[in-house]
């Protein structure tokens, strides 16, 4: 988070997390897509020759907020090869929120927890407490054959014990990207307001801030009815929660 | 957040990927921009120059047009041009991308904003250009200087390029849009060359943490070691001293000075002599590999003839190699040169080498010693001198052969490690502690030999076991330079 308050200009870092080829850069490909021209920048990829994520990506979404607050969101994501851990722990410094993109295929829950092990260890190393951040989880890759991949009813039932909202998403169609993204920005405006005060100090309404960004951004239907997708802890919950283990 | 970020050195990528700090400067090479600014004068005949945000100017394509040349030449006209020139530089077109700013000769300028992810970086000002729609010469050119000729001003104006607003504005987007690409691409290169940077140094940081943590690890094993030599030493002599009673009094009894034994009587006591050799040979190897390890065991240097010492060998072992019916054999080359070393030591080590032969080659099989020259190493054959120091042996070999169980190639490395046996099974049957190829290697090395072990290959009458399977055979290989 960086904010000049000058010229009222807040700069979010959300960062998607997740192990390689889970569909974090299709994530952002996807928001590019279905974000309307003005409030977003070109999508910076910096790929190795195979097409994987070497360093990150980068999407810049930019609006002017309520109480004529500039808002700047930077969508990171990071390399989910083993190998570069030292890049992940960079790109995850300063962030503000973690989107966890998970791969729904049963052969991958093992690399789903390593990579979130090493979330909760990479975010240790920059000071960072898991359990006090924003966190949303995203089970991507939902179109694959149902016998391949972990069920919607084992999922939910998951989710039921788990603390954080839970996004289901079939990211190459755009299917479940924005609620994820939503309800991570919820949550980390939430985190960063009560942190902050940035309601009092912009003269925002806190309950319409997240309303007004997504028509900002162009996206249509109802914001909350888009958050509340999350099965599992509702994001509204899981902030409480969040901001009880402080 | 950001403090915790910083605090481990990261600031400064940080500000990078929020892009804050960013400048036109930094994301655009000028050569570039220069070439950028010239093709577009060259087609569309219109000065141009490109400015950073804070005024400095960064590239241009510029030709004074004859009307200012006119103008400058004259000394109110020059002040006027001066004052219009400045204040084009300063003009900002603030929130809209675009501003127009006009000269008193008619023409104007037109200043275009370079925004970058929503910040203004510098801008781009484009003339001066005389608007297609102007009609006639505006008063406030003649009205400059009263020493303006209206003539000449008049004659001039005109070859000022002559364009449509719309046109420029059109020039405008397209110049933004290729130099939003250019500071893209630039972007780009310059988030991947910090981050290679700071990977690279944060990669190095976790290598230096393990590093330490290796050596640590390594002082402590090393700390460890040396106890485990101490008290081996320790443990070694203090078992040795009632050993010797034990001995002592074994053997005074068996003479029968302390009255004589009976059949059986003699046999027991025999029996506790024979055990308590075994025992004091395992307490001096143990003494030995301490003293090896400490570095304290001495050597009395001198010219040996491996020959006499082989030989020795072989009249100690006879005898028991008869008894298991295993063929003894030695084999010395012909003036076979001396080596430095401790005679002694050097029959310890080939002592073990054999004695472990014959215990591990069943009956019917032979054991060899061979000795010979090696010239290998020495000079390649296109080197200079070559004649002079071919076939000069390098080093004497010495191999003992056996017709055994062999070593299999994956514990080939470990035998010669301390306390190693390839199979536990092995001890129970052919006893021993482990201790012996350590020792040997170690003294070996204390004579700048080396030692290595094989399949024999070369097994001239191959023994095979209950099971009907061939023995495989092991050599062990002494290698000693020559100097």
């Amino acid at each position: 988070m960086q904010l000049d308050f000058a010229a009222r200009e807040l700069t979010i870092k959300l960062v998607y997390y997740g192990p390689a080829l889970s569909g974090k850069t299709t994530n952002l490909q996807a928001m590019h897509k279905l974000t309307s021209e003005g409030s977003h920048g070109r999508l910076m990829t910096l790929e190795t020759r195979d097409d994987r994520t070497l360093f990150f990506d980068l999407l810049p979404l930019a609006v002017k907020a309520e109480g004529d607050l500039s808002l700047r969101i930077k969508l990171f994501t990071v390399p989910g090869q083993v190998i570069h851990a030292s890049t992940r722990r960079l790109v995850l410094q300063g962030a503000d929120g973690v989107a966890f993109i998970a791969d729904s295929q049963l052969a991958e829950a093992e690399n789903n927890r390593v990579s979130f092990l090493d979330l909760r260890q990479n975010l240790k190393d920059n000071g960072l407490d898991l359990k006090k951040m924003p966190v949303v989880i995203q089970f991507n890759k939902r179109d694959l054959p149902g016998d391949t991949i972990r069920g919607d009813d084992e999922i939910a039932d998951l989710a039921r014990h788990g603390r954080e909202p839970v996004y289901k998403a079939v990211a190459t169609r755009g299917d479940g990207v924005i609620e994820t993204f939503l309800g991570l920005v919820a949550m980390t405006w939430s985190r960063l307001d009560t942190d902050h005060n940035f309601s009092k100090k912009f003269n925002i309404r806190s309950d319409s801030f997240v309303a007004s960004l997504a028509r900002q951004l162009g996206i249509t239907g109802d914001p909350q009815r888009l958050i509340d997708a999350s099965v599992g802890t509702d994001p509204r919950a899981a902030t409480r929660r969040m901001e009880s283990s402080r | 957040m950001s403090a915790a970020a910083s605090s481990r050195g990261g600031g400064g990528l940080e500000e990078l990927t929020l892009g804050h700090g960013l400048r036109l400067e930094d994301l655009v090479d000028r050569d570039a921009l220069q070439e950028v600014c010239k093709s577009f004068f060259a087609l569309f005949g219109i000065p141009v120059r490109i400015y950073a945000q804070d005024g400095a100017l960064l590239a241009d394509a510029v030709q004074d047009q004859a009307v200012c040349q006119y103008v400058q030449s004259l000394r109110e006209g020059r002040a006027a041009c001066g004052a219009t020139v400045s204040a084009v530089k300063s003009a900002d077109p603030g929130a809209a991308l675009e501003a127009t700013h006009p000269c008193f000769t008619g023409a104007v300028y037109r200043i275009i904003g370079i925004d970058y992810d929503g910040r203004r970086l510098g801008r781009v000002i484009v003339g001066p250009f005389l608007p297609a729609d102007l009609k006639e010469m505006p008063r406030s050119l003649l009205a400059v200087d009263p020493a303006i000729d209206p003539v000449k001003a008049k004659e001039l104006l005109p070859k000022m390029p002559r364009v449509r607003p719309e046109t420029v504005t059109r020039i405008g987007r397209h110049l933004q849009s290729v130099l939003d690409l250019i500071l893209f691409s630039g972007h780009r290169a310059l988030l991947t060359s910090q981050m290679h940077l700071a990977s690279v140094k944060e990669s190095y940081r976790e290598l230096q943490e393990q590093n330490s943590k290796l050596s640590e690890s390594y002082e402590r094993l090393k700390e460890l070691d040396r106890l485990k030599s101490n008290f081996l030493a320790t443990v070694s002599h203090e078992l040795r001293t009632p050993l010797t009673s034990i001995l002592g009094y074994s053997e005074m009894l068996a003479e029968g000075i302390g009255g004589e034994l009976q059949g059986e009587q003699l046999e027991f006591v025999q029996t506790i002599r024979e055990k308590g050799e075994q025992l004091l040979a395992l307490i001096k190897s143990l003494l030995d590999q301490s003293k090896l390890e400490s570095g304290t065991m001495s050597f009395k240097m001198a010219n040996v003839a491996l020959g006499e010492v082989l030989d020795q060998v072989g009249s100690t072992l006879l005898p028991s190699a008869k008894k298991k019916g295993v063929l003894l054999e030695i084999a010395v080359a012909p003036r076979l040169p001396t080596i430095r070393g401790d005679a002694e030591r050097l029959r310890q080590i080939f002592l073990n080498l054999a004695e472990n032969a014959v215990k591990f080659t069943p009956t019917g099989g032979s054991v060899r010693l061979i000795a010979a020259t090696d010239s290998s190493g020495s000079e390649p054959e296109d080197d200079v001198g070559y004649v002079l120091f071919a076939s000069r042996p390098t080093s004497v070999i010495v191999r003992v052969e056996d017709a055994g169980i062999g070593i299999p190639e994956a514990e080939r490395a470990k035998v010669f490690d301390a306390f190693y046996q390839v199979d536990g099974s092995s001890t129970r049957e052919h006893g021993g502690t482990g201790l012996g190829l350590s020792i040997v290697k170690r003294l070996v090395e204390m004579h700048g030999g080396t030692i290595t072990v094989d399949q024999n290959r070369e097994q001239r009458t191959p023994v095979v076991d209950a099971q009907g399977r061939r023995m495989p055979g092991a050599v062990f290989t002494v290698r000693f330079p020559l100097s």
